[in-house]
């Protein structure tokens, strides 16, 4: 079992990471801070090595999103809800224009906040992503012309930067 | 739009009370692990003092399985589960099945939460996520408890696709372990073993669940199947175990 320095710097350096992508997943507070504990909780249990950080961060994605899945075949939690029903607290905090970004990326298929997120703010390559979500590269790239397709209509013009 | 991206991502950031939480959360977990937690050391204690009285060991009670659960993908590994529900042995049946019992802890866990870990081990989800076929056996003299574990392991895998759940004959165990093989094997053996009575234990001890689920179906389906060493003489096709 980990120690308790090894699980905190782990929930340190990856907490924000896990909780994007409970956000950009789950329904609701609770069910997020679940899957949170839960992912940290296979991480003091889990017995293996990690070759390096980024072989640890990628661990960590694949758990969360493994875990966000599971949660959601369990349940019938298949609607899109709005950034107020999700977490109120986090949408008050928000800038208009984050605020605009949040709403438009849950809009999104969750194939593709899961690619939009980890490459445009956690600088996943198609190909680390491919190894990473276990799909294609192609269909990596296909996913992330196509959702920054709809990001653009969605937040107007100014979306080709 | 990068930068917009960045930008609203990075205003959403883990809250510190979940983190506290968290932390206060493993530290719960490390404890009841290092010392089991106290209504079971009461149970524990108090079944002890009965015991001893009758001659045998409170831990031989806490210690010994009363239901074995079989996980066969290819690892082959069996959890023995006491009558608290509680992980107590863990013992791996081919290279994979040991390989990861050893890096696994999953000693004094409750039996679902140590069920949701190795769905979420690689070795076992990326094979999942490849098609392959989970079985999971419930072994046990005591019928509640087995039916108790086996509706807690369908409600751990639940929504899974290709994972199986089923019961498994108590007096079947010992003769698949004296064949070396982990309950659910030695039960899809013994369904192979009525199709071709020439199979033997050691034919599908490296083979997948899949490979050998494949086998059968194209024996009742009366189609030519390999030897299990690719001789490619009689049976059909070719089985390579994964160890």
């Amino acid at each position: 079992m980990r120690g308790e320095a090894e699980t905190d710097l782990a929930i340190q350096r990856y907490g924000d990471t896990i909780r994007r992508l409970c956000m950009l997943h789950l329904k609701n507070e609770a069910d997020s801070q679940d899957i949170f504990q839960t992912v940290f909780l296979k991480y003091l249990l889990y017995k293996g090595e990690f070759e390096s950080q980024e072989h640890e961060k990628a661990w960590f994605i694949r758990v969360t999103l493994n875990a966000c899945k599971d949660l959601l075949k369990s349940v019938f939690r298949s609607r899109t809800v709005s950034l107020e029903e999700l977490s109120p607290q986090y949408a008050a905090g928000l800038t208009d224009g984050g605020r605009e970004v949040w709403e438009a990326v849950l809009a999104l298929p969750p194939k593709y906040r899961d690619v939009i997120y980890l490459h445009y703010y956690e600088g996943y390559t198609a190909p680390e992503l491919s190894e990473i979500l276990g799909r294609k590269v192609n269909t990596i790239y296909t996913d992330l012309t196509r959702a920054r397709a709809r990001l653009k209509e969605m937040l107007g013009g100014e979306a080709d930067g | 739009m990068d930068e917009r991206l960045k930008e609203a991502f990075g205003q959403f950031q883990a809250e510190e009370r979940l983190k506290a939480d968290t932390r206060a959360y493993l530290n719960q977990v490390r404890t009841r692990k290092s010392r089991p937690a106290p209504r079971y050391w009461l149970a524990a204690a108090l079944a002890c003092l009965a015991l001893l009285a009758a001659g045998i060991g409170g831990y031989q009670f806490y210690f010994t399985p009363t239901t074995v659960l079989s996980i066969d993908i290819n690892p082959s590994l069996e959890l023995g589960v006491n009558r608290f529900d509680k992980v107590v042995t863990v013992q791996g049946y081919n290279e994979d099945g040991k390989a990861l019992a050893d890096s696994l802890d999953l000693k004094l866990l409750d039996y679902q939460v140590a069920l949701e870990v190795l769905m979420e081990c690689e070795s076992i989800a990326d094979r999942l996520a490849q098609g392959q076929l989970l079985s999971i056996t419930v072994v046990g003299e005591d019928q509640t408890q087995s039916d108790r574990l086996l509706a807690g392991a369908e409600a751990c895998t639940a929504g899974r696709e290709n994972v199986r759940c089923g019961h498994g004959d108590p007096e079947v165990l010992e003769e698949a372990h004296h064949a070396g093989l982990s309950m659910g094997k030695y039960q899809a053996y013994l369904e192979l073993q009525a199709l071709d009575p020439t199979v033997t234990p050691e034919d599908v001890a490296g083979l997948t669940m899949r490979e050998i689920r494949d086998w059968i179906d194209r024996l009742e389906a009366g189609k030519p199947v390999p030897t299990p060493g690719g001789q490619g003489n009689g049976h059909g096709h070719h089985y390579h175990g994964g160890g």
